[in-house]
C-alpha cells in the first residue's frame, strides 16, 4: 500500500509541478492564456467542474442505497465515500474559480450582492451545503478511529491524529453511540441537499434560454443520474482497489457494480431519448448541436471514447463478470475515466449553436470563433488540478482511517 | 409647383427630443432604438464608431452587423442588421447573473456593474442574440514595436488609446491592464449612456450614414422613433422567446 501510495504521491507532485506553469500563467495573465471565448465562454474547465461534481455523488448512491433501500451493508463504504467527496469538492472549486475572470470577488460577491432568482446562486450555497455536511460527517465517521490512533504510543504520526481529535483522548460507548446517531441525521440531511445539488446543477443549463439540448425537463434528470452512475463507478472501483482483499469491502463493491450497471443502462436510456428528440425535431440548432456531438474530436470523443469505451464495453463487463472483482474495477474505470468525454460534448455542443444567423462571419476574432479545442494552459491548469485531488485523495487514505474498518465502530454512510 | 419645406434631418431631430427627454422625469423615459434595414448600406461605422467610443480591445464587439445574401445570380438581394443589445424588457442575462451586477436601469437599458461582475460569463451563455462578450485581455497595439515613438520615448499609442479606460458608464475606471475591470468581465452594448448623460446621441447613431438608426424615448409621443415603431415593416428579433427587445426593426 505504501509502495503504491509511494509512487501516486510522485505522480501527483509531478502533476503539480509540471501543471504549475500553466496554473501561473492563468494567474499572472487572467483567461488571457485560455482558448475559449465569447461564442464557447466555457470549455475544459467547466467541463471537469462537471466530470468532478459527478464523482462527488458516491457517498450520496451509498447513503441511497443504505437508507431509502436499507442495504445496511453498503454503510461499510460510508467513509470512504464521504472522504471522496470531500477530495472531488476541492477539484470542482477551484475548476470553477480558476474558470471565472475576476476569481478574486467570488469569495465575497456572492454574499454582498445575491441574485436569488440565478441558479449560480444556488449551487454556491448547496455546494457550501454539501463541504460542511461531509466535512462533518468525515471527521465524526473516523473520530473513533483518530482517537485511538492518537492514543497509540507507537504511532508514527501520533501528533497528527492528537491535532484531529481535536483534543479529545477518549472515544467511549457514549460517544460512540451519539456519533453513530449524528450520522443518521447528517445522512438523512444530505439526501435532500445532494439530490438539489445535483439537480440544481442541472436546471443551471436547463434553464439557459433557446440551447436546443440543455433547454429540456430532462438535463436536470440526467444531471442526478449522470452524477450517482459516475459517483458510484469511483467508489465501487476504489473499494474494490483499496478494500479488495477483505470479504466485506469485496461485497459492497461487487454491490455498488450492480448498481453502477443499472445506473449505466438508465443514463444511456435518458441520453439516447434526448439525442433521438433532438434528432427528429426537425430544428436546424439542434441538428447542429448534435452533429457538433457526433463530430468532436474527430468522430473520437462520442462513438469511440464515450459510446464503445466508456458505456458499451463497461455494460458487458458489468453483466458478464458481475460476480468479478477485476470486471467491476475495469468497468467502472473506464466509466469514471471516459466521462469527462460526455461532460465536454454536454457544455461545448450547445454552446457552438450560433445565436443569430451571419453573427460569427460579422467580426472576426479567434474570441468570437464558435471552434473551440482546449489549448496547452487549459491542459495544464487541468493537470495542475487534478493532481491537487489525487495528492489529496492519496494522503488522505494513507493517513487518515477512512479505507478500513474503525476499531470496533459501526460504520454509517 | 409649390415648394416643400426642408425636411429636418433625423439627426437634428433627435438631438431635440434628446433635449426634451433629459427635461423630463427621468423614470419615465424608456430608450429603445429602431433600425433601419433598407436604409443600412453595410458600411459598419457603427461597429467602427462604437469601438472608437468604447475602446473595444480584439474579440469585444457591441454591434456587430450582420450580412444576409437571398436568391441565386442574378436574382440576389443583400441585407444588412447591426445588432446591438436589445436591452430586452424581460432580459435572461439580468435573470441568470449569481451577484446582481447586471440589472436594468430605470429607463429600460441592461446595465453591468463592472466593479461587481465575476466574471462566470453565465449572461454571455444566456443571451439569445449573442450581444454580450466577454473581456479576456487582449491588445490591440500591444508588441508592435512601430507604435513606440523614438521622440517622445514612449508607447503613446497604446497609452492613448488602450491603456485609458473608455467612459462607460459615466464613470472613472483603471487603466486597463490584464488585471482592472472591466477586463475578465462580461461586456456589452449600453446605448452609451454616458453619452446620454450629457446630452448627445450613442455614437453608433451619429455616424450612421444612411440614417438607418434611430434613437429616442418611446414613451415620448411626438419621439420620432415613436412614429417608426408604428410602421408595418417593424419586427424585432427573436419575439417568440418573450424577451420584448427594445431595438425594432423595420424590414
Amino acid at each position: 500500500m505504501d509502495n503504491k501510495s509511494n509512487k501516486l504521491i510522485v505522480l501527483a507532485v509531478a502533476g503539480l509541478v509540471v501543471g504549475g506553469w500553466g496554473l501561473v500563467d492563468r494567474l499572472l495573465h487572467g483567461l488571457n492564456p485560455v482558448a475559449f471565448g465569447s461564442v464557447i465562454p466555457w470549455g475544459l474547465w467547466v467541463a471537469f467542474y462537471l466530470f468532478f461534481l459527478g464523482l462527488s455523488a458516491g457517498a450520496f448512491l451509498v447513503t441511497i442505497l443504505a437508507y431509502v433501500f436499507g442495504l445496511k451493508k453498503f454503510e461499510a463504504a460510508a467513509p470512504l465515500a464521504a472522504f471522496t467527496v470531500l477530495v472531488a469538492l476541492l477539484c470542482e472549486v477551484q475548476f470553477i474559480l480558476l474558470d471565472l475572470g475576476t476569481m478574486h470577488r467570488a469569495f465575497y460577491q456572492f454574499f454582498l450582492s445575491p441574485n436569488f432568482s440565478s441558479l449560480m446562486f444556488w449551487m454556491m450555497v448547496l455546494f457550501i451545503a454539501m463541504l460542511g455536511l461531509y466535512l462533518t460527517k468525515t471527521c465524526v465517521l473516523i473520530r473513533g478511529a483518530v482517537v485511538a490512533l492518537a492514543a497509540d504510543r507507537t504511532c508514527c504520526y501520533r501528533g497528527l491524529y492528537r491535532f484531529l481529535a481535536f483534543g479529545q483522548t477518549a472515544y467511549d460507548e457514549s460517544i460512540r453511540v451519539a456519533d453513530q446517531r449524528l450520522v443518521r441525521k447528517l445522512s438523512w440531511v444530505s439526501l435532500p441537499v445532494g439530490l438539489l445539488f445535483y439537480w440544481v446543477n442541472g436546471a443551471f443549463f436547463a434553464v439557459v434560454p433557446g440551447r436546443p439540448l440543455w433547454n429540456s425537463a430532462l438535463t436536470p434528470v440526467m444531471f442526478v443520474v449522470a452524477a450517482l452512475l459516475s459517483g458510484g463507478a469511483l467508489i465501487a472501483f476504489l473499494m474494490l482497489t483499496l478494500r479488495g482483499d477483505d470479504a466485506e469491502g469485496r461485497e459492497v463493491g461487487l454491490g455498488l457494480g450492480r448498481a453502477v450497471y443499472y445506473l449505466l443502462l438508465a443514463f444511456l436510456l435518458l441520453e439516447l431519448t434526448q439525442l433521438f428528440i433532438a434528432s427528429t425535431s426537425n430544428r436546424p440548432d439542434a441538428a447542429f448541436a448534435l452533429e457538433r456531438i457526433i463530430t468532436s474530436g474527430g468522430g473520437l470523443l462520442f462513438g469511440v471514447v464515450h459510446l464503445c469505451i466508456g458505456s458499451l464495453l463497461p455494460l458487458v463487463l458489468l453483466r458478464g463478470g458481475a460476480s468479478s472483482p477485476k470486471a467491476v474495477i475495469w468497468a467502472c474505470a473506464l466509466i469514471v475515466v471516459t466521462f469527462v468525454a460526455f461532460r465536454f460534448n454536454f457544455v461545448v455542443a450547445d454552446l457552438a449553436v450560433t445565436r443569430l444567423e451571419g453573427l460569427e462571419a460579422s467580426y472576426v476574432h479567434f474570441r468570437l470563433s464558435a471552434d473551440y479545442v482546449p489549448n496547452l494552459n487549459e491542459w495544464l491548469v487541468s493537470l495542475w488540478v487534478v493532481s491537487t485531488g489525487l495528492l489529496a485523495f492519496v494522503l488522505g487514505t494513507r493517513f487518515l482511517p477512512v479505507v478500513g474498518p474503525l476499531n470496533g465502530g459501526e460504520f454509517h454512510a | 409647383m409649390a415648394r416643400q419645406p426642408a425636411k429636418e434631418d433625423s439627426l437634428l431631430r433627435m438631438q431635440k427630443e434628446l433635449k426634451r427627454a433629459k427635461e423630463k422625469d427621468q423614470k419615465t423615459v424608456r430608450w429603445i432604438m429602431v433600425i433601419d434595414q433598407a436604409k443600412c448600406a453595410g458600411c459598419h461605422a457603427c461597429t467602427v464608431a462604437c469601438a472608437a467610443e468604447n475602446k473595444l480591445p480584439p474579440g469585444v464587439i457591441y454591434r456587430p452587423v450582420t450580412e444576409h445574401e437571398f436568391g441565386q445570380f442574378p436574382n440576389v438581394r443583400r441585407s444588412f442588421q447591426p445588432r446591438p443589445c436589445m436591452q430586452c424588457d424581460n432580459p435572461p442575462c439580468v435573470t441568470v447573473c449569481p451577484v446582481t451586477a447586471t440589472y436594468k436601469n430605470a429607463q429600460g437599458v441592461t446595465v453591468i456593474d463592472y466593479a461587481r461582475c465575476i466574471g462566470c460569463r453565465y449572461c454571455l451563455a444566456a443571451c439569445p442574440y449573442g450581444a454580450r462578450t466577454s473581456d479576456f485581455a487582449e491588445w490591440h497595439a500591444k508588441g508592435v514595436p512601430t507604435l513606440r515613438s523614438v521622440t517622445a520615448g514612449g508607447d503613446w499609442a497604446a497609452a492613448g488609446y488602450e491603456e485609458k479606460p473608455a467612459a462607460e458608464y459615466s464613470k472613472t475606471w483603471d487603466p486597463r491592464s490584464d488585471r482592472n475591470s472591466p477586463v475578465g468581465n462580461a461586456r456589452k452594448c449600453h446605448f452609451c449612456l454616458h453619452r446620454l448623460a450629457v446630452g448627445m446621441l450613442p455614437a453608433c447613431v451619429t455616424t450612421c450614414v444612411g440614417r438607418a438608426t434611430y434613437f429616442g424615448d418611446r414613451n415620448d409621443p411626438k419621439a420620432l422613433v415613436r412614429e417608426l415603431i408604428g410602421s408595418p415593416r417593424v419586427m424585432r428579433l427573436k419575439e417568440e422567446m418573450g424577451t420584448k427587445p427594445a431595438v425594432y426593426y423595420l424590414v
